[in-house]
């Protein structure tokens, strides 16, 4: 009971640091899965209307290389290039959101039915018509859960970015370990679970929103 | 087939708990991320070895302090370097230990303190400090003649602050604090990694930071360290820790922790941390040859 008397007091006297870190967190987590969603959504379309194998192996290894560059050493190569603070931290961050959106929007296209898209052609649709009408509409449920998978690793992953000097929650745990501040850790840590888990709702919300339609 | 799977599962899952496990004869010494605590690991090291039969484990990065003192307290590991102002990271309740900016003080709690609440033997200081200090570089402060942190003051509203991950928050001794006993703030103030604070002095990304005050990079970089006039920042001495059992079962092991109490100052450490920082020597030749030079061993 103590316990909580304490935690109280703490968030009285601490809240407009950690609603900064908060705001922070979420800053550069949404700016790089925006990012990334609006370079890999039409870049998996892109991929499914092409012949060339060679461009479509090309573009998923190199996004599958970005991947499993390990999170600290991809911010440590982003320092010279970049400098500090959050700009690194977003372009890394970046680059992990591309495989996951690539991968789901690519497989969601492919696996329309192509007799459906025979149809559409039989009754006079354009090209565009068919993929605003008819393949994008299949396939978003797998670009969906390609971005809610997406929002919540980064979330997670955005902690990481503290260390070269983003700020966000991974700042709270960071300085928590520092000086034996249980509170700050458990805070900086509850939060970004909080915050991913509002992510994956909000966006399963409009989920069905849209696909309801 | 399956019998092959089964007895390598068996000796890898053998060998796993036996290298956990942690047998007697090997001393374990857990080291912070900074080097000044990892070359004392290595001069324990090589002198624990020359003199005794034991063997010596070091275990070096670990994040921070406090995670040292769990391990230490649970046997995980047996010595580190420790710094008196440690004191008041929120290990003791409030009402038993008074914030002090003064050294002895600040040792003489850590040293009761510890060793009341944690069995622990905190040796007295090895003879220099890494403290937190406020630095810029030297063609600022020289051009507009700033020789102490209230000096700062016109200037700070200009000037972006970078310090390490946890200054910010710290509640004594931290960014809060210096704000009220300073009474003034930075136009930006960033919390990163050592290495990266120095690192955006270099690349001209931030004009303060938070220098710790055995750093090479003070000298390497061209900085100033501002004299704290407000006397704000505590003490951190160099002490040796382990626990009090370790010593009962070993007295050689006290002989040799005791015989380097304040024998190394602060300009020779930061010299040891040159060589390993700046001249990106390995830490065990470096402390080796300091051995060596100080005819402790051969």
């Amino acid at each position: 009971m103590e316990v909580l008397m304490d935690y109280i007091e703490f968030w009285q006297e601490r809240y407009p640091s950690i609603l900064e870190y908060t705001w922070q967190h979420l800053f550069v987590s949404l700016v790089s899965v925006i990012l990334g969603a609006v370079l890999a959504i039409p870049l998996g379309i892109y991929l499914t209307r092409i012949k060339s194998k060679a461009i479509k192996n090309i573009t998923f290894n190199v996004t599958n290389i970005f991947q499993t560059i390990p999170t600290i050493a991809l911010l440590a190569l982003m320092i010279p290039l970049l400098g500090i603070g959050m700009k690194p931290a977003i372009v890394a961050l970046f680059l992990y959101s591309l495989l996951p959106l690539l991968r789901n929007t690519f497989a969601g296209i492919q696996s329309v039915d192509p007799e459906v898209i025979e149809s559409a052609k039989g009754i006079g649709y354009s090209p565009i018509q068919r993929l605003m009408q008819i393949e994008i509409p299949l396939a978003f449920p797998y670009i969906m859960s390609g971005l809610r998978i997406t929002t919540v690793y980064i979330i997670s992953w955005a902690t990481i970015a503290a260390v070269i000097g983003a700020g966000g929650l991974g700042g709270m745990v960071i300085a928590g370990l520092g000086f034996n501040d249980k509170f700050l850790i458990f805070t900086g840590t509850i939060m970004a679970v909080i915050m991913a888990l509002i992510a994956d709702f909000l966006m399963g919300i409009l989920e069905k929103k849209v696909a309801y339609k | 087939m399956k019998k092959i799977i089964f007895s390598a599962v068996a000796v890898l899952v053998l060998g796993f708990m036996s290298a956990c496990g942690g047998d007697d004869n090997t001393i374990e010494i857990g080291t912070q991320t900074y080097t000044d605590p990892k070359l004392m690991a290595h001069i324990v090291e090589g002198l624990i070895e020359d003199q005794t039969e034991y063997e010596v484990n070091i275990t070096k990065d670990i994040s921070a302090s406090p995670q040292l003192i769990t391990s230490i307290d649970q046997e995980e590991l047996d010595i580190a370097t420790l710094y008196s102002g440690e004191v008041y990271n929120n290990h003791f309740d409030e009402d038993e230990v008074e914030y002090s900016t003064d050294t002895e003080k600040t040792l003489t709690q850590a040293q009761q303190l510890f060793n009341e609440h944690f069995d622990f033997k905190w040796y007295d200081s090895l003879g220099f400090q890494n403290k937190y200090t406020i630095a810029i570089e030297n063609e600022f402060a020289e051009a507009n003649n700033i020789e102490t942190i209230s000096d700062l003051e016109p200037y700070a509203g200009e000037l972006r602050f970078g310090t390490d991950g946890s200054w910010l928050e710290r509640s004594n001794d931290g960014y809060r604090a210096f704000q009220e006993a300073y009474g003034f703030e930075f136009a930006d103030a960033r919390g990163l990694q050592i290495e990266l604070m120095y690192e955006g002095v270099e690349s001209d990304e931030l004009d303060v930071i938070t220098a710790y005050s055995v750093d090479p990079q003070i000298l390497e970089l061209d900085l100033k360290v501002l004299e704290d006039d407000k006397n704000f920042f505590p003490p951190y001495s160099a002490s040796l820790v382990t626990r009090n059992n370790l010593l009962e079962d070993d007295p050689q092991i006290d002989e040799i922790l005791s015989s380097l109490v304040g024998t190394i100052d602060e300009e020779t450490m930061t010299q040891l941390i040159y060589e390993v920082d700046i001249n990106e020597r390995d830490e065990q030749e470096v402390a080796q040859e300091y051995l060596q030079e100080q005819g402790l061993i051969e």
